[in-house]
């Protein structure tokens, strides 16, 4: 039996941010294939598989930080959700946002889960290992929609 | 014109020269009545402009027209009468001393005359009376004034502050949510050379990065308890009628862990029905409680707490017998961030009391810090014991 490496899109402006989740995936139990992206309108352009991302895999998660440069977070949710071919994808807002607002539009929008960024280091990591664990280890995920 | 003869003019009638204008709309239909009355006013010490109506339809067209410093108006004026120049004038918006001038008034209807808002009034028979009446009458119009200008800055004043207030309010919660990001980051990747670099380095350089780490962590907590005092109040949820029993025991039983420790007996007595926004009261007794059993003293903690009713609104009071706080500190302690122990001594950021202040005042409630006799403090605070309709709440 084939098993592919689940596929996790990062999109974050902070490359700060960016590298304590992947070293915090890279302890996690369900080893992944991450790739980021710095923007709203490079992750529209990774999904649908444009320019520099004609090789990009469909990821099976994407963790989505709300403010972000150019496209907006909220945006490339909303986006994500209205397309029959992306709003199969779970999508897990990352933010340092606890505002409520935030929080409600988000599911509003279609958000599959939200957590906001922790404060320190070891919450950190293990927010990031508790994703890992249910989204690839327990989770049943989507196929595909043939385009 | 000479000024030495204009001087010597002034010193032999000075009050001629000196005579303030005042505009006079005399409502009076009798002619010779009004004559009367002119050339009475023409005695005193104004230099009287006057103008006259007859009917109410002129009275309300010479008020738009001349605005006069002082209405003089007979009662009866065959129509209408002269109380009802107050009526009008109220319909255009003026505030102008209205004197009745008049024959014999009956005792009550003067009476009834002055609480309509009629400045005073002189019988037609003594009219020698009028200037004083008028120095009365101008000397209540521009006590008038003074208040009615006190009270536009005064309501201005109370909009610019809560305009500021605001605007405070909204920046320390901006600025806490902003500055979050950047110092997580330097706490996280402190810990991280914590973690993987504690012993490769050499000592001085493990303590460094300990005060790093200590340093972010200490303004992470400052920063979490500053977006915590800046939310009092935000919450937007309505109020409900609350059991402070219920409340007092639910906060007891939040603390559960230090009064084990501690072995702490909180005790309280008979505590009413009030209305609440949401957890707001319930914060307050956590951090009177709560800072009861931390400044213990030497002695097992004993802490009373206790309301009673003085009018509209109830005292409560949480008495403790622990350090206590000396009275010279008494206020500075409500102040955010102002703490009296080193963080060594006693844990925390200094921000529990500030909280406690900003909501008891946002209903209406003071709060104040006493000496306890026999050592400890007493904390009392009161609290509006209006019934409020359910759901609704003063806006904030």
């Amino acid at each position: 039996m084939v098993t592919t490496m689940a596929e996790i899109l990062l999109v974050d402006d902070n490359p700060a941010d960016l590298d304590l989740t992947i070293d915090a995936l890279a302890q996690s139990p369900w080893r992944t294939h991450v790739s980021t992206v710095s923007d709203g309108a490079e992750a529209m352009a990774y999904l649908y598989r444009e320019g520099k991302y004609s090789e990009a895999i469909r990821p099976h998660l994407v963790l989505l930080d709300l403010n972000l440069p150019r496209k907006d977070g909220r945006a490339v949710l909303a986006d994500m959700k209205s397309k029959p071919a992306l709003r199969r994808i779970p999508v897990v807002i990352f933010s340092t946002s606890q505002a409520r607002k935030d929080i409600e539009s988000s599911y509003e929008l279609g958000a599959n889960s939200y957590v906001s960024k922790p404060p320190t280091l070891s919450e950190w990591v293990s927010a990031v290992k508790v994703l890992n664990e249910f989204w690839i280890g327990c989770a049943c995920l989507p196929r595909e929609v043939e385009s | 014109m000479n000024t030495t003869a204009t001087r010597t003019a002034r010193e032999t009638e000075p009050s001629h020269a000196l005579k303030p204008r005042l505009r006079v709309l005399l409502v009076e239909d009798d002619p010779a009545d009004r004559d009367l009355i002119l050339s009475e006013l023409n005695k005193g010490e104004f230099e009287i402009h006057s103008d006259a109506a007859v009917t109410a339809d002129e009275f309300r067209q010479r008020i738009r027209a001349n605005c006069p410093d002082v209405v003089l108006a007979d009662y009866n004026l065959g129509q209408w009468r002269g109380t009802d120049a107050l009526e009008i004038m109220r319909e255009e918006g003026l505030d102008i001393p209205l004197i009745l001038v008049s024959g014999a008034l009956g005792d009550v209807t003067a009476v009834e005359c002055i609480k309509q808002g009629v400045t005073d009034y002189v019988l037609k028979d003594s009219l020698g009376r009028l200037p004083m009446a008028l120095r009365g009458a101008l000397k209540d119009k521009s006590a008038r004034e003074e208040r009615n200008r006190a009270e536009e800055s005064l309501a201005q004043k109370v909009e610019e502050l809560a305009r500021s207030n605001a605007d405070l309010e909204q920046f320390a919660y901006v600025a806490s949510h902003d500055l979050q990001e950047p110092l997580r980051m330097v706490a996280a990747y402190t810990q991280l050379l914590a973690e993987r670099y504690r012993g490769k380095l050499d000592e001085q350089a493990d303590k460094y990065i300990n005060y790093a780490v200590e340093g972010a962590v200490r303004m992470q907590s400052l920063i979490q308890d500053l977006l915590a005092f800046s939310r009092v109040g935000r919450q937007e949820i309505g109020v409900k009628s609350t059991d402070c029993n219920e409340i007092v025991e639910r906060t007891i039983e939040n603390l559960q862990g230090t009064i084990l420790e501690s072995g702490a007996v909180v005790t309280h007595g008979p505590l009413p029905r009030l209305m609440v926004r949401g957890l707001q009261l319930q914060q307050v007794f956590q951090h009177l409680i709560g800072n009861a059993l931390k400044f213990r003293g030497p002695q097992t903690p004993a802490i009373q707490i206790a309301a009673t009713k003085e009018g509209a609104e109830w005292t409560f009071t949480v008495a403790d017998n622990g350090i206590g706080i000396s009275p010279e500190y008494a206020e500075s302690v409500f102040i955010i961030f102002n703490r009296l122990h080193t963080r060594t001594e006693y844990p925390g950021n200094g921000v529990g009391l500030a909280i406690c202040k900003k909501i008891v005042q946002q209903h209406g409630g003071r709060i104040r810090a006493l000496p306890r006799d026999g050592g400890g403090t007493i904390f009392n605070f009161t609290w509006p014991a209006e019934e409020l309709a359910e759901g609704r709440g003063p806006a904030w």
